[in-house]
């Protein structure tokens, strides 16, 4: 990380071009994102019908104006309404340095993440969970009871909504108290699981700046080995809050985590249109943010998810895209909607994760049961189950993986606007022994064993 | 120009989020002494009627429909002072002051949740994201609004939609607002809770949540809120 691109990125964000929001959601993203569509025929490309690509042309076709978006448009600094842009020149080279590979954690619970290319058979990581809310009294044995699976590579944790039994309201001092009181939480739940080096992405109950500056590089705090989390609204947004965390890593001598999501039938429009939103996504989180790796992940805003037929082709588009043409550590998201203790869940995750792993990517942070929307509505068991799937699918073809979707697809997508909440993980899990009920595992099961009889080679 | 061909026009500019050209259609036809009344119900309404279509057939996106929707209100900034307030009460639903709470800076679900309002024909007043718990109250207050809307995308800022109503309440003023609230973790067992009295599952129920509301014959605060989705 760079202190000089630093400048250079706050220095654009007070000279860069004006913009206003308004006209940035809906004139400069719409137009130009429409215009990209036009240019690079991608328009109505989208085959639900086949929900994971395996045309490689089309990937690159979404890579290049996904690329060409990133430079013509740039990205939008909120406070300053100043578009903060990249010379074509100057994006290629933030590319060419940004890492291929990377060792995170420490001691024995070290992981090496590697670039990987479309139906890899390199391993991905995971990183669960990501971020749902949990009680403070349920924080620990939960987050231990997902760190216990060796499985599961990198920890996020979840959200809090009090600290120290006082409501958590963001942006105040409860949230600077936060950051810190996670950390040691979070740091008790992986001794307890006897993995105390694994590397976390941090703080996740940092919705302004200051969990953020409470929390990570501090004494007792998230170490330096952990990654800093830095988030920015869609589409092609960044903040002060976001930038107050990047010179807050790099004064830690952190390494960055950036990433945003799009949405499909948000501002960049269709499910192409957000594919290509999403390419520029990526590349800009390295360029602003100096993210480690590009990170972008999709939402569809019909049902506020991404495991539906257009999304998980939007995603399996551009992570190809990106995979194929460059040689950049990736990163995506899987937003379930069904809840734990459903095959719904599972059957999601099934979809997702074999698509991410076919696609590319690097590493995914998940899983968002439930849609992320209910306090403890997360389970070690479906996050032990997504690592499962995403590692056991590298080295799938993408047409095998399509294939799959296509049949396990329908089992979920009427569901998806009204999907079942499921239990919360009190009620599917012992907290004694910190195992799944025989309901939630027999459950597990049920799916494990129908994937492996489709032919994924889960053990 | 023939009376139809005005109105076919007026209602194609402002699905075409022509805003400037759609208040030019407008003023040049009250000038040729078209009728405000059927400007509205033949015009503007019909246009707010086949964007809501289009927006649920995914044929319209969010910016689009934010530009009809502007385009909608230029043409209602011209024609609603030609109009006596017993029409206007017709079809002009009620005023709405949205906004996305503080320490939150998500704006979409907001933003479509303000458009689809404007659509179905509230007046609503947006003050964007990370505002104040103060500044919600006395933008309602200035304007005179039936309903305050309150989008959150953070769990962490879901106790600023708690503060405002404990601050109505406390202030004497939750009889004159509904307060209805949404976003990604808002539930309907949380809406209960802090006593609001209206949520949606979907950013496309917030419409139908504010009619029952306004025209439901209750005054605020509602004994139970209505949940849509659920």
């Amino acid at each position: 990380m760079s202190v000089q691109a630093l400048l250079d990125v706050l220095d654009r964000a007070h000279t860069g071009p004006v913009c206003s929001v308004k006209d940035w959601d809906t004139k400069v993203i719409p137009e130009k994102v429409s215009e990209k569509l036009s240019e690079h025929g991608l328009k109505g490309t989208c085959t639900p019908e086949n929900p994971i690509n395996t045309e490689d042309s089309l990937a690159d076709e979404f890579w290049h104006a996904g690329f060409e978006l990133a430079v013509d448009v740039g990205m939008l600094c909120l406070d300053t309404e100043r578009v903060i842009k990249f010379t074509e020149e100057e994006l290629k080279e933030a590319i060419r340095n940004a890492p291929s590979e990377v060792i995170l954690g420490e001691g024995l619970d070290k992981v090496l993440m590697k670039a990987r290319k479309p139906e890899d058979k390199t391993l991905p990581l995971y990183c669960a969970p990501i971020g749902i809310e949990a009680s403070e009294d349920l924080w620990i044995p939960l987050i231990q009871g997902i760190a216990q699976h060796r499985v599961i590579d990198m920890m996020q944790g979840c959200s809090l909504r009090t600290v120290l039994g006082r409501p958590l309201r963001s942006g105040t001092p409860y949230e600077t108290l936060a950051g810190r009181v996670q950390a040691q939480m979070h740091r008790e739940a992986l001794w307890r699981a006897g993995r105390p080096g694994m590397c976390a992405t941090s703080v996740i109950t940092s919705p302004t700046v200051y969990g953020q500056l409470g929390g990570y590089g501090v004494p007792g705090g998230y170490r330096t080995s952990d990654l800093a989390l830095v988030l920015s609204p869609a589409e092609l947004k960044t903040s002060y809050a976001s930038l107050h965390k990047v010179v807050h890593a790099i004064n830690c001598g952190g390494l960055i985590f950036a990433g945003s999501s799009s949405v499909i039938g948000g501002y960049a429009g269709p499910v192409e249109g957000s594919t290509v939103a999403m390419v520029a996504c990526a590349l800009l989180q390295i360029a602003v943010h100096q993210s480690g790796w590009g990170s972008c992940s999709v939402i569809d805003m019909r049902y506020n998810g991404n495991c539906g037929r257009d999304a998980q082709w939007a995603i399996s588009v551009a992570f190809q895209g990106i995979a194929r043409n460059s040689r950049l550590l990736t990163q995506s998201v899987l937003n379930q909607v069904g809840g734990p203790c459903t095959d719904m869940l599972l059957y999601e995750s099934a979809v997702g994760m074999m698509n991410l792993s076919a696609s590319g990517i690097s590493f995914s942070i998940g899983p968002r049961s439930a849609g992320g929307k209910y306090a403890n509505y997360i389970s070690p068991l479906e996050c032990k189950f997504c690592a499962e799937v995403f590692k056991s699918s590298a080295g799938m073809k993408r047409s095998e993986v399509s294939e799959l979707a296509k049949l396990l697809i329908p089992k979920y997508e009427d569901k998806l606007r009204n999907p079942p909440k499921g239990k919360s993980f009190t009620e599917c899990f012992d907290l004694k022994t910190l195992r799944p009920t025989k309901e939630w595992l027999d459950i597990y099961l049920k799916v494990k064993n129908e994937l492996i009889d489709l032919g994924v080679p889960l053990e | 120009m023939s009376k139809e061909e005005t109105l076919d026009k007026l209602i194609q500019t402002i699905i075409n989020g022509d805003e400037a050209e759609a208040k030019k259609i407008t003023e040049d036809a009250l000038a040729a002494g078209m009728d405000p009344l059927d400007m509205v119900k033949q015009g503007a309404v019909k246009a707010m009627n086949i964007i809501g279509e289009k927006w649920r057939r995914f044929e319209m996106f969010l910016s689009h429909v934010m530009l009809a929707a502007d385009a909608m209100k230029s043409v209602m900034a011209v024609l609603l002072p030609k109009i006596t307030a017993e029409q206007k009460s017709k079809f002009s639903l009620g005023r709405v002051v949205l906004g996305t709470v503080s320490g939150d800076i998500h704006d979409i679900g907001k933003n479509l949740v303000g458009t689809l309002l404007s659509v179905a024909g509230f007046e609503v007043h947006d003050i964007g994201v990370d505002i104040q718990s103060k500044d919600f109250i006395q933008k309602a207050k200035e304007l005179n609004a039936d309903i305050i809307a309150m989008s959150c995308l953070l769990s962490t800022s879901m106790y600023f939609q708690k503060d405002i109503i404990q601050y109505l309440k406390d202030a004497g003023l939750r009889k004159q607002y509904y307060v209805i609230v949404g976003g990604g973790p808002v539930t309907a067992d949380w809406t209960t809770e802090i006593g609001a009295d209206g949520w949606g599952k979907y950013a496309d129920d917030a419409a139908t949540v504010c009619k029952k509301l306004v025209t439901g014959g209750v005054r605020p605060p509602l004994p139970k809120p209505i949940l849509i989705g659920e």
